[in-house]
């Protein structure tokens, strides 16, 4: 009986190491201690065995169950890694393949120049203020110091809508300073503004088209001078282009500013040495601005002797030409899609 | 502007290189647009004289010519017609690089050795087209340089100048703006002039103002006995150096003094005259034939030049064609003259008359002047064509003023200018500028500065002279503030947020657009037109933004991009029945193509309505607008059976439609594949979600679900079942979806399935079956008699 059972342990224990699968395992636990299992068939002979072999032997036939029972557990383990394992190896993906992206899309490359620029003054804390773009011709004009004669008009190309006699002329605003007036008009200093949008000038060429977009920019309050103007246009142009760069103030002329000045800043294309986007001269014209005219503040009821204001206007499609690199003025308002891709932006 | 350095310097001292000047003017607010060096490229190119010229022996229209440049004899290949056996000509040597980029190489022409070209003055870069070679003059002196010959050691300036300062618009007023700013004052001109009083004697000329206030001042002055004839060379070439082309010696000065002192002139032949010469308004449809060959209808506020019998020139604009000088003029009447800018630029408007004279009259010229420059070009003329002068008639007519004196305000100019100067240094500047210190302290502004007119224009010039450079850089000390944000704005960050989140292009499209396109799909509203449009095709105020979405896509489709999510964001014109203008901010959208990028995982499926339908309702909840229907209606430009109207939740009022884009109107207008659009006013789109206080309660029982199906008939919406089904237990249904939807087999003609899942959900408890039983009969009962619906499957 002894020798039986030593053999059936070590034929038990040599059948699970070499078991390959469950299922071969399991048919082991059955011919081992199912119910005609050869550990069960012994274990029943158990009782024909002498009263004094007989705890010895139950001893012996309980060690070699628990130690078949742990290495039937040991080897189930073993087989049931591998076998999730060869699953899993059956699952692999090839994870070069594309995944599944959403349909990109993104502001036109003008609203992002616009909300750039909006950023950095907002800042700085300006607020936006909005109007309308037919306007007549006391907004986009007269209030602005640009009489009906005035020369500077004819820097305007202005388009015209038809009007009755006794009406007030109206224009497709050729700037956005109208919006300026209307803020003035409604409230009194300390302000501090800009004012986005699209405006319109008859002309068109390879670097003009009817239709472009300016931010206008002004602030009125007390104790305001020129060095205050040409600080806030340093720090807005080395913001919006995330770069130091000289920048150089002109003096100029605008109607609605005394004084007026341009403002170049260093090429970015050649760092100032002079290439063909400066015309050789390492400066780009980027801004137009100026002490507002003590006529305008008179228009709207500000007081001039309290008072001083700058003013600030600059072309949208200029800056984002210069940001993004875009050469053509004109791809703006193709809109093709894979213009928009290249230069447009998620979110704003 | 154009002027060359040597003309500067005969008004200015200054040992600045041009290049330093041109850095000057630029900072004086007289911006340089280009500098050139006319010498440039003219080092290797001589004098030469040609010793033979003979025929090309295998080219007709080419000739070999015999040249010698001093010492040296050289064989060049000619293509001009205009050269002889003795001419002097501009050799450009082997090695030369002329200033249009040509090399000039040893090479053969159809056969013959050629050792060099012979230039034309385009060439040279003297002037911009030439016909034939250069001649020189004989007396040229052989074998010298070419820049010596034609005096090119010279730059050339060109300035663009703001129309504040039409004082600069002669070299002597640049000359004078410059020495203010370098603390150097111009030179002195030479203007006496010998008079012989017997010249008026014999020529009796009266002059009257009729018309004062288009004419304040006149002078004119008889000259006696010159000689028409050409220009001398220095004349030619410093007129030829800014682009002028010469004529003969009297217009020539005209010209010369019009570049120089910024003073229009006028020379008559006084034996064409019918004496007085009379200024007065034309007359309404008085008719004018003038320089350019034109005939002109002018109306009564153009100011006219006339003599007893016709009218002789249109005032500062253009002299006529019958009283100038032409070749056989002996004796004539010099004009020289003060007219009223804004008269002259309307006239100048009226009959789209450009002219360099109006160009200068309109920004303002110095009335004080006119003699100065009258005398200047009379010592001139006298020295080019002969001649003797009479004595200056002068006619004030009283109605011009000398710029009103300015008060000087050192405080506020220290104060607003940012600039640290002395009163003293102030004064320095102001001076310089030609402005005078009255008694009272205030500054009386040369005659010739019209744009100074107030104290602030002081302050302009007092910054300018110091340099805008050297004012102090601050950043403003401010007071904080934070107000609202511009709600217009803001709604539209929020939709772009959303949109391009949705995978959506923005597009900007043009406000204008055709007149045919709008009415394709606005036939009922007429459009704001513009009376000076660009083209036809962009003349009419667009009433909606599909019109240019469209044309947009059909772009795009065109080039091959078939994948189009596009939106825009953008104000919208229409003309109300009173005759104002309104403008209506909108945002629109199209969709065309494919669902997505063609790809591995997924088969290729077309959007639909439902795709923008979606897209829609997702910025609606996304805003937390609630309550916006979409009812049967729209436009007649969409399919008529797939397209509905859109309603903000306030009672009736419709806020936009969408759709698929009329298959017949998709063909007409050229686009490849269905496109769906949509257009919404941006008025019903504030984000609410913003302002939203009634955050709702999150509970935190579980939900329970339940399903049913319904056969109704097909005109039956979903979504009025759905809103039935809503009121069942508005506390307890969280919300309703729509599953699926089946028409076919085994349903009766006329008839649909929807399937529609019931999310039921209490805040205070779990729902047990007790709960759910009887709201899911309500639901059941209530469809099935509302709509004579049966349930499916029981």
């Amino acid at each position: 009986m002894r020798e039986e059972l030593e053999r059936l342990k070590t034929d038990a224990l040599n059948n699970i190491s070499e078991a390959d699968s469950l299922q071969a395992l399991e048919q082991i636990r059955v011919q081992t201690l199912g119910k005609k299992g050869a550990l069960t068939q012994l274990l029943r002979g158990l009782g024909k065995v002498s009263a004094e072999e007989r705890p010895a032997l139950g001893v012996l036939a309980n060690e070699i169950k628990t130690a078949f029972n742990a290495s039937l557990a040991e080897r189930r383990d073993i087989l049931k890694a591998s076998a999730l394992n060869s699953k899993l190896a059956d699952e692999a993906l090839d994870i070069s393949l594309p995944g599944r992206q959403p349909n990109e899309g993104g502001v036109h490359p003008i609203t992002r120049a616009l909300s750039e620029i909006n950023a950095v003054f907002g800042r700085m804390g300006f607020e936006v203020a909005t109007g309308p773009e037919i306007e007549t011709d006391w907004f986009n004009f007269e209030a602005l110091n640009i009489p009906p004669d005035h020369p500077a008009r004819e820097m305007h190309d202005t388009f015209y809508l038809p009007t009755e006699p006794d009406e007030p002329k109206q224009v497709l605003r050729t700037h956005t300073s109208p919006v300026q007036i209307r803020v003035m008009e409604n409230r009194q200093p300390p302000l501090r503004v800009i004012a986005p949008g699209k405006v319109f000038r008859c002309d068109s060429d390879i670097t003009h088209t009817p239709m472009f977009h300016q931010v206008e920019g002004f602030a009125v309050d007390e104790d305001i001078h020129f060095g205050h103007l040409k600080g806030l246009l340093e720090t807005f142009l080395i913001r919006f282009f995330e770069r130091d760069l000289p920048v150089r103030f002109r003096p100029s002329f605008f109607p609605f500013t005394e004084p007026s000045a341009e403002v170049d800043m260093g090429c970015l294309f050649c760092n100032s040495k002079g290439c063909r986007i400066c015309k050789g001269n390492g400066w780009l014209e980027v801004l137009g601005c100026g002490m507002i005219h003590p006529n305008v503040l008179t228009n709207v009821g500000i007081d001039k002797s309290r008072y001083s204001g700058y003013a600030f206007g600059m072309g949208v499609e200029r800056l984002a030409m210069l940001k993004y690199g875009i050469n053509d003025l004109r791809t703006f308002f193709e809109n093709d899609t894979r213009f928009l891709s290249k230069y447009a932006v998620s979110g704003i | 502007m154009k002027f060359t350095h040597q003309w500067l310097l005969d008004h200015l001292d200054t040992s600045l290189s041009p290049v330093e000047l041109g850095e000057r003017l630029t900072m004086a607010g007289l911006e340089l647009e280009s500098l050139v060096d006319r010498a440039t490229g003219l080092d290797k190119v001589q004098v030469g004289a040609l010793i033979d010229v003979g025929k090309h022996p295998d080219a007709d229209r080419l000739t070999v010519c015999k040249v010698r440049v001093g010492t040296e004899n050289l064989t060049i290949v000619c293509g001009a017609k205009n050269h002889k056996k003795g001419d002097k000509v501009a050799v450009a040597r082997v090695g030369a690089q002329l200033p249009n980029g040509m090399k000039i190489k040893r090479g053969k022409i159809r056969g013959q050795v050629s050792e060099g070209m012979l230039c034309s003055t385009a060439e040279l870069g003297i002037t911009e087209s030439a016909e034939g070679i250069l001649i020189l003059p004989p007396e040229t002196e052989e074998g010298i340089g070419i820049i010596e010959a034609l005096s090119l050691n010279d730059h050339t300036f060109e300035v663009d100048l703001t129309p504040n300062r039409g004082d600069c618009l002669g070299v002597r007023g640049i000359a004078r703006d410059l020495g203010a700013i370098l603390d150097v004052p111009v030179k002195s001109m030479h203007t006496e002039v010998a008079v012989d009083p017997t010249v008026a004697e014999r020529y009796p000329v009266e002059i009257r103002i009729d018309d004062g206030e288009g004419c304040p001042r006149y002078s004119g002055r008889v000259i006696e006995g010159v000689k028409i004839g050409p220009s001398p060379e220095w004349l030619v070439q410093r007129l030829e150096a800014v682009g002028l082309r010469s004529i003969n010696n009297v217009v020539d000065i005209t010209n010369y003094i019009l570049l120089d002192l910024n003073q229009p002139l006028h020379a008559f032949d006084l034996d064409t005259l019918n004496l007085p010469i009379i200024v007065r308004c034309a007359t309404e449809n008085e008719k004018i034939t003038l320089l350019d060959e034109q005939e002109y209808t002018l109306t009564p506020e153009m100011t006219l030049i006339s003599d007893t019998k016709r009218p002789l020139a249109l005032a500062g604009i253009m002299g006529g064609l019958q009283s100038g000088v032409t070749d056989s003029t002996v004796n004539i009447l010099l004009e020289s003259a003060y007219f009223d800018p804004i008269r002259v630029t309307r006239a100048g408007r009226r009959l789209n008359l450009l002219s360099d004279s109006r160009f200068r009259f309109e920004r303002g010229t110095d009335p004080e002047g006119i003699t100065t420059a009258i005398d200047r070009a009379t010592n001139l003329l006298i020295e080019v064509a002969g001649g003797t002068a009479g004595p200056i008639i002068l006619i004030d007519a009283g109605t011009w003023n000398k710029p009103k004196p300015l008060p000087f305000d050192p405080d506020l100019i220290r104060q607003r200018g940012g600039v640290d100067l002395s009163n003293d240094q102030m004064i320095g500047m102001l001076q310089r500028l030609g402005c005078e210190q009255l008694d009272d302290g205030r500054f009386q502004p040369p005659s010739h500065r019209h744009d100074l007119r107030l104290q602030e224009d002081l302050l302009e010039e007092v910054v300018r002279v110091y340099g805008y450079d050297r004012v102090k850089t601050v950043l403003p000390t401010v007071t904080v503030s934070a107000p609202a944000p511009d709600p217009i704005t803001e709604r539209g960050i929020s939709c772009r947020r959303i949109f391009t989140g949705y995978g959506y292009f923005e597009v900007v499209n043009y406000a204008f657009i055709d007149p045919s396109l709008q009415k394709q799909f606005d036939p009922d509203i007429t459009p704001l037109t513009l009376m000076n449009p660009i083209s036809e095709e962009q003349s009419v105020m667009r009433t909606k933004l599909v019109c240019g979405l469209v044309e947009t896509a059909q772009r795009n489709l065109s080039r091959g991009n078939n994948q189009l999510n596009l939106f825009e964001i953008g104000h919208v014109f229409l003309k109300q029945p009173d005759n104002t203008i309104q403008e209506e901010e909108r945002l629109g959208g199209l969709i065309s193509g494919p669902i997505g990028p063609r790809a591995w995982h997924s088969a290729q499926i077309d959007v639909d309505f439902f795709d923008l339908k979606g897209d829609l309702q997702g910025l609606f909840a996304a805003l937390r607008t609630p309550g916006i229907r979409f009812a049967t209606g729209g436009p007649d430009f969409l399919h008529p059976g797939r397209k509905a109207e859109i309603f903000s939740p306030r009672p009736g009022a419709p806020m936009g439609w969408i759709g698929q884009l009329h298959p017949a109107i998709q063909e007409k207008m050229g686009l490849s594949q269905p496109a769906y659009i949509f257009e919404l006013n941006m008025e019903g789109l504030r984000n609410q979600a913003k302002t939203n206080p009634n955050a709702p309660m999150i509970s935190p029982f579980p939900a329970v679900e339940r399903d049913f199906a319904f056969v109704v008939a097909e005109s039956v919406t979903a979504q009025e079942i759905i809103t039935t089904i809503r009121k069942v237990s508005p506390k307890l249904i969280q919300h309703v979806v729509l599953f699926d939807v089946y028409t076919g087999d085994n349903l009766d003609q006329g008839k649909k399935s929807l399937a529609i899942g019931v999310f039921l959900q209490s805040e205070s408890k779990t729902l047990s079956e007790e709960d759910v039983q009887p709201v899911a009969e309500k639901i059941i009962s209530r469809v099935t008699s509302q709509f004579d619906a049966q349930l499916r499957g029981g």
